[in-house]
């Protein structure tokens, strides 16, 4: 039972430890990918020109719409990349 | 009446006479099938596994996982899954192939990791830390589980309970203590499902009033981040990489679930050119996965391994891990209070449970019950997702020590 209850605290210290380096390593890590992200990956303010930019330029429930209808004929395989305005209509 | 006795024998009635734990067992599953399809507690685990006890009980039916001893061979050698199933039937071929070689639960951690969002945890990074505190109910109980008798294997097995995630308790018990397979899922799932009662109860009596009001939006107004993220998409796709190879050199034993978890993130997060694994991941992947893992834990629920006093006592040690879970990271959140400016409402601590979102919705109830403009429900998602972590890791740690 001494035993038992010795190797209880092993456990307790090693487990709360490891929990907690692991756990501090995932703060430092989103930390680090952040501020690397921000100094070599930023995204441009107006946004990408795919996705970001017909979302911005068209209302969000019509591309709700549009996405939930391509979604449906396609019977969920299709998925909208883009979308553009045809000039010539 | 020679026919008639012929009748007799071939139905269970006979068997089920000889044996009435039996019918108690039937009423467990019962219950358990009330609980998951009227009260909607956790349906999509308790209802096969409700199911599960009840084919497994029924004589004759041989749907019931038999102990890993009667596949055993002499030489350390095993049945092959063939003369599994045609000795002891397909429950067993799903058990011994599925369950017992540890492959559905990573399988289950996929698809949980396709549904999961970092974004609340990589915008408030500091907050992960409560999901490490919340941990201490899985290593505290190993004490009590210990003075009550059990192993240190099961005592393990009955401890990660308190992590409040089921394929993780599933997952280390199937390599520490898989006789009490079928007690521990049951109570993992049951207290999971029982989170809008746990966590009031635990957080109204060790959170003041005036702690409750805590504002995170105000605090946040305050004391305002050091730094906006420029591209969350990008630290988004790199997080579960990065991570996964960190974590695989530290606690390698948690891999398997953890590895499943980040790969399963990785492929939501990628975009429209992986929606198709993702899609597989959550959807068809999952719920087959689901199905399988709830009927093969409920087989194991035979009235000879579930009717025992040791099932009593994984109910309220169980339970005390939970409690003490929550506790831990509520009181890990009030000593941060006392040592920074910027203060934490308690509840974000109370979440570094991983029941994720349950437990983040039900602290946010219970903080705009106490100020309407308190919104917590981010910063709760924050501890949480880090919880999942945690209780993975946690297992790992279990696993290796002790398996």
């Amino acid at each position: 039972m001494t035993e038992s209850f010795n190797q209880a605290w092993v456990l307790l210290g090693v487990g709360m430890v490891t929990v907690f380096t692991v756990l501090l390593l995932v703060v430092l890590i989103g930390n680090g990918l952040v501020l690397f992200v921000n100094r070599f990956l930023p995204e441009s303010e107006s946004g990408k020109p795919g996705n970001a930019g017909f979302k911005s330029a068209i209302h969000p429930s019509k591309v709700a719409a549009i996405v939930a209808g391509v979604k449906n004929v396609t019977a969920g395989r299709g998925n909208v990349v883009e979308i553009r305005k045809n000039k010539k209509i | 009446m020679e026919v008639l006795r012929q009748l007799y024998d071939m139905t269970a009635l006979g068997e089920i006479g000889e044996t009435p734990g039996v019918l108690l067992m039937i009423l467990i599953g019962a219950v358990l099938l009330y609980l998951g399809i009227v009260k909607k507690y956790e349906p999509l685990l308790l209802v096969p596994i409700g199911f599960g006890i009840i084919l497994a009980n029924l004589p004759g039916g041989n749907m019931d996982v038999v102990p890993a001893e009667m596949v055993e061979l002499p030489g350390h050698r095993y049945m092959n899954l063939f003369e599994i199933a045609s000795e002891y039937g397909i429950m067993n071929f799903v058990y011994y192939s599925l369950i017992k070689t540890g492959f559905l639960p990573p399988i289950i951690f996929m698809g949980v990791g396709a549904l999961t969002d970092f974004g609340p945890m990589l915008r408030n990074l500091r907050l992960a830390f409560f999901g490490a505190a919340a941990q201490i109910g899985i290593f505290g109980v190993f004490f009590g589980a210990i003075a009550l008798g059990f192993s240190a294997k099961e005592a393990g097995s009955l401890g990660i309970i308190g992590g409040a995630d089921g394929p993780t308790a599933i997952y280390t018990t199937i390599l520490l203590a898989p006789h009490l397979l079928g007690p521990i899922a049951i109570a993992a799932y049951s207290y999971m499902a029982l989170v809008p009662v746990i966590v009031p109860l635990v957080a109204n009596r060790l959170i003041t009033k005036k702690e409750f009001r805590i504002n995170m939006k105000k605090q946040d107004k305050l004391y305002p981040p050091k730094y906006k993220i420029k591209n969350l998409k990008a630290v988004k796709i790199i997080f579960p990489i990065v991570l996964g190879i960190v974590v695989a050199i530290l606690v390698p034993s948690s891999v398997p679930l953890l590895g499943m978890l980040l790969f399963g993130n990785l492929i939501k997060e990628i975009g429209t050119t992986t929606s198709r694994l993702s899609e597989a991941a959550t959807g068809p992947i999952m719920n087959t996965a689901t199905i399988f893992l709830g009927l093969a834990v409920g087989a194991t629920m035979t009235a000879k391994v579930f009717l025992d006093l040791k099932t009593l006592g994984i109910i309220v040690g169980g339970f005390l891990a939970f409690a003490i879970s929550i506790a831990g990271g509520i009181l890990a959140v009030k000593v941060y209070n006392m040592l920074a400016k910027k203060k934490i409402n308690p509840l974000v601590g109370a979440t570094g449970l991983s029941a994720v979102p349950m437990a983040s919705r039900v602290a946010s109830e219970m903080g705009l019950k106490h100020d309407s403009s308190n919104h917590l429900l981010q910063y709760c998602m924050a501890s949480n997702i880090s919880g999942v972590i945690g209780s993975a890791v946690a297992a790992g740690v279990l696993i290796s020590i002790l398996g």
